[in-house]
């Protein structure tokens, strides 16, 4: 293992050396000829499955901005935070990056590879405020980013199916159960839910019972100290999945998402929470699926008496410290605060954009972004305790599997997880 | 002269060892005994990395059950590897016509990479579209069919049988050329005396087979122990989550690539190259002490 470390190490830096000499050569083409000599910037992302859309939307900049040529260079997703780390602090790396967000942003900031952009980029107004938390320091509590796209997590439901039945979107979690127990009855699984892909699990408890802890007023208490994820509520709330596990698969932690996605689509079950990245991947299984979303209603003893979208921010675009080029990735990225850029990224990219009174063309995800600027709850474990390890996601993700196989109790879960994280948590 | 040319022979494969094996081996153990800031090396750590193993939580709380899975899991290979993969043999050297053709059957799943057989496998025990449980409900016996790899009873077994179907190959082939190499003055001998067919095998083929066994034990052992890429295919592995329906197929091999790749922290090449040093060490001294009775037994028998 050691040696296939020492050789992936080996690998990046002669990518790196490479991409180094092409971007040397590319930008000392103008770099001499003075004041309005033409910058090549180089822009890296985890997205190549985006390059083709990317290249038109840099097309649109560059009619706008001659004298600044963008060379978007894709990376494999699960291998870019190695590529970048390394990219960051040396010669070669972009002027301007893709980033994760919220935990998985602190490591570069701290190691002070990018730039703070508060003061620089004036666009950073048009967006909400818990938007650029998710590109913030978490000690210097700066922004490093420009907010690129967010995900919002939620039921979708088939509609066919629930017309046929005549069933209406649950309003109430009694018509939840009801809407559950009669799909049951015709030999539907009411909830194509995962538990092979642990990760979905802490979704599933923000999906369905984020009302029952208490949403962001939970999030505010713990993170002052004032509540921990013992209290009776929070311990109720990890035990509503348990309520519903009735009407999840009985095979559940033998499916991986991939295998819900399916059984959804091929209409053997009515309902699925998942996220808005999921739109896609499931029209491509069943182009005439007939969707409609909704978000869980209060659950029996909830804190918030209103239905809440679990929303959290997913990437963004920072500038790298080294960079010969700050001036124009400036540029760049004050373009990509504004609404032409958001509506490029709503309907060609096929994302939810941050930018303020971006609205998507698609109605489904036009809905999700309205109903999370209506009543929006964080991805708790992701938005806030993401900083440290053992990571609070995983904790819930093992702890909540467990639960659902009846290994565990909710409040020996919810042990768990004050415990791992009391390690490297302060209030 | 003669001196010379075994030099040039040997210095290629020493350079190659020594680069790939014994370089990365000695880097690791010096690792462990450092504190690490992501790449940066730290200050001397003493034995923290060592100690923080067992006593960081969650991971104090997953280390010893992947190890009982470890040896259940080699334990279950084994038994499989030298009951089944035995008679296997001793079946195909029976056999008059296609022996080269079974030979070849058995052996190919050992030919395919364990990430392969993993991912077909989990498409084949997928619980709603996977065949093995649509074949049991043709049949009726769709009570059986189960969550294969999604339930704690049977996710276990079924890793291990998957393993040792992709591995049988290997003691059919070594049993058959043991079993060929066996002078038939033995078995003639025995028959003259009387002795049935049973007893043929018991008392004379099965002890004289002991060596073979022992290697075949030996390194079902150290391939079991640093088992990763099946289980990872099969169970997948996520942050540091223990692999499995509530980690029942955790295994030393996944807590390594956790640690070391997925969420190890900071100081995930210390820990990470501690973890691998006992493992080493582990795997290492039970080889040898193996190796060594298996040695004695063989004297014994000649």
């Amino acid at each position: 293992m050691r040696t296939r470390r020492a050789l992936a190490i080996l690998a990046i830096t002669a990518a790196m050396a490479a991409t180094g000499a092409c971007t040397a050569t590319g930008s000392s083409g103008g770099g001499n000829a003075g004041g309005g000599s033409k910058v090549t910037l180089s822009v890296w992302s985890w997205r190549p499955e985006d390059a083709s859309t990317y290249k038109k939307i840099f097309d649109k900049f560059h009619a706008a901005h001659p004298n600044i040529t963008v060379d978007f260079k894709p990376y494999k997703s699960t291998e870019y935070n190695t590529i970048l780390s390394t990219g960051l602090t040396q010669a070669g790396g972009p002027d301007v990056a893709q980033l994760r967000s919220y935990g998985g942003l602190q490591p570069l900031i701290e190691a002070g590879n990018l730039v703070p952009l508060d003061g620089k980029v004036a666009g950073l107004s048009n967006f909400e405020t818990t938007a650029l938390d998710g590109t913030r320091g978490k000690k210097d509590g700066k922004v490093y980013g420009v907010p690129l796209e967010m995900s919002t997590f939620q039921i979708y439901y088939n509609k066919d199916i629930f017309s046929k039945y005549s069933l209406q979107p649950p309003t109430t979690w009694d018509q939840l159960i009801s809407d559950s127990q009669a799909l049951l009855s015709h030999g539907i699984t009411p909830f194509a839910a995962a538990g092979k892909d642990t990760w979905l699990l802490p979704l599933y408890d923000d999906a369905f019972a984020a009302t029952r802890y208490g949403g962001t007023a939970f999030e505010k208490k713990v993170l002052a100290g004032q509540a921990k994820f013992t209290d009776p509520d929070y311990v109720a709330a990890l035990n509503v999945l348990n309520q519903l596990k009735p009407y999840f698969p009985k095979d559940q932690m033998g499916l991986a998402e991939t295998d819900v996605q399916t059984l959804f689509a091929t209409g053997k079950a009515a309902m699925i929470p998942e996220g808005s990245f999921a739109l896609a991947p499931m029209k491509a299984i069943n182009a005439n699926l007939n969707l409609g979303v909704f978000n869980a209603p209060p659950a029996p003893g909830a804190l918030v008496n209103n239905p809440l979208e679990v929303g959290w921010v997913d990437a963004s675009y920072g500038l790298n410290a080294k960079s010969t080029h700050q001036k124009e990735a400036l540029e760049l990225l004050q373009w990509m605060t504004t609404a032409d850029f958001g509506h490029m990224v709503a309907d060609d990219l096929k994302q939810v954009s941050l930018v303020k009174g971006v609205q998507s063309a698609d109605p489904l995800l036009s809905q999700m972004v309205q109903d999370y600027t209506q009543s929006p709850t964080p991805y708790l474990m992701l938005v806030d305790f993401r900083y440290g390890t053992p990571l609070g996601s995983d904790l819930q993700a093992a702890g909540l599997q467990k639960m659902l196989l009846g290994q565990q109790s909710a409040a020996q879960v919810a042990g768990d997880i004050q415990n791992g994280i009391a390690q490297w948590f302060k209030p | 002269m003669r001196w010379r040319t075994a030099v040039y022979f040997l210095v290629p494969a020493f350079l190659l060892y020594t680069l790939f094996v014994v370089y990365p081996l000695l880097s690791a153990l010096a690792d462990s005994f450092w504190r690490w800031e992501g790449t940066a090396r730290g200050g001397f750590a003493g034995l923290a990395n060592f100690t923080g193993l067992f006593t960081t939580f969650p991971l104090n709380h997953q280390l010893w059950p992947a190890f009982w899975h470890t040896v259940v899991f080699f334990i279950g290979t084994m038994v499989v590897q030298n009951t089944f993969g035995l008679l296997v043999a001793v079946v195909l050297t029976e056999l008059r016509f296609g022996r080269r053709f079974f030979q070849t059957v058995y052996t190919l799943p050992y030919l395919v990479g364990g990430l392969v057989v993993g991912y077909l496998w989990s498409l084949l025990l997928s619980p709603s579209f996977g065949p093995v449980n649509a074949a049991l409900r043709a049949v009726g016996l769709g009570s059986f069919a189960k969550p294969w790899l999604g339930d704690p009873s049977t996710a276990l077994p079924v890793v291990i049988l998957v393993n040792a179907w992709q591995y049988v190959g290997f003691p059919i082939l070594l049993f058959g050329a043991a079993l060929a190499g066996l002078p038939s003055e033995y078995a003639e001998a025995s028959r003259v005396d009387g002795a049935n067919a049973w007893q043929r095998f018991f008392r004379v083929t099965l002890p004289l087979l002991l060596p073979s066994i022992g290697v075949v034990s030996i390194l079902t052992f150290i391939g079991c122990f640093n088992t990763f890429e099946l289980v990872y295919s099969l169970e997948g592995a996520q942050g540091n989550q223990p692999t499995g329906p509530g980690g029942a197929t955790d295994v030393l091999g996944l807590i390594f690539y956790r640690v070391a790749f997925q969420e190890g922290g900071a100081d995930a090449i210390g820990q990470s190259s501690a973890l691998a040093v006992l493992l080493f060490l582990f795997i290492f001294g039970i080889a040898v002490l193996a190796n060594r009775i298996v040695r004695r037994r063989e004297a014994e028998l000649t």
